[in-house]
């Protein structure tokens, strides 16, 4: 079961602070994070990537995006 | 026309311009340039050989988007330009910096998230990691090397990640380094 990030609302850079919190705090596992811009999505895969974990899925609802992170 | 009258003239204070016109005699003048990136080359050759210069925001009536100009003594005109001449760096403008009030581009706002710190700089905004100095964030902008200049400074240490100067030449770029350079001077590790 997948821990969520809902950032939707917040501006950059918070999206990124809370992905990195969330899994600082988990180590490995799945993290599902919302965002709700394109810039926001940008920067949190980048950052999830440069931390070791890997963009599974990224899909688009609205104009709002659901990500799926995943470190083994 | 004599040399004092266009002096007068050029300066708004010629006593035939019409009234309302005439503004004070300012000992600087403006240098507005065609692209982001001979203002960043203007200004480092500038500081270099000692000039007191600095990058602002365009006054609006000369604006023509996010454009920046070089603020400079007009008593060092001739060397200003001779010095840009001979780096084939050529402005589009020399005008004297009446009473327009210009934008300084290096206001910084920073923001404490606890863990992290960030400084916005102009458009731009960098987020460091408190404990160890790693950049975890840059973003802002809209202009096409943002992504680029990201993937480069991201996850590296403050005192180790590349001055964004030395990797993008916009206007995004240029705010990054002033960014960069205030989160150095917060953090110096």
């Amino acid at each position: 079961m997948a821990e969520e990030v809902d950032a939707r609302g917040f501006s950059c850079p918070q999206p990124v602070l809370m992905t990195l919190s969330k899994m600082r705090e988990m180590g490995t596992g799945e993290i599902e994070v919302l965002v709700d811009n394109e810039v926001s999505r940008e920067n949190v895969s980048r950052a999830a990537e440069g931390q070791g974990w890997k963009v599974d899925a990224v899909m688009k609802e609205a104009e709002e995006y659901r990500m799926l992170l995943r470190k083994q | 026309m004599s040399l004092l009258k266009r002096i007068r003239k050029s300066f708004g204070t010629d006593p035939g311009s019409k009234p309302g016109h005439g503004r004070g005699i300012s000992a600087r003048g403006i240098l507005i340039f065609q692209h982001t990136s001979e203002v960043i080359r203007a200004e480092t050759l500038l500081k270099l050989a000692g000039f007191d210069v600095a990058v602002k925001g365009p006054p609006p009536e000369i604006r023509t988007g996010c454009d920046l100009a070089i603020e400079f003594p007009v008593i060092s005109q001739l060397k200003v330009l001779q010095l840009l001449q001979q780096e084939r760096i050529r402005p589009l403008h020399v005008l004297p910096l009446q009473d327009v009030l210009l934008e300084p581009v290096n206001l910084f706002h920073a923001k404490d998230f606890g863990d992290y710190l960030m400084v916005r700089a102009a458009n731009m905004k960098i987020t460091l990691s408190k404990a160890d100095l790693r950049i975890v964030n840059v973003s802002g902008g809209g202009c096409p090397d943002v992504p680029y200049l990201a993937d480069q400074l991201l996850g590296k240490r403050l005192d180790e990640a590349p001055e964004p100067r030395s990797l993008g030449s916009t206007l995004c770029g240029y705010a990054l380094q002033l960014a960069f350079e205030e989160l150095r001077r917060r953090c110096p590790g």
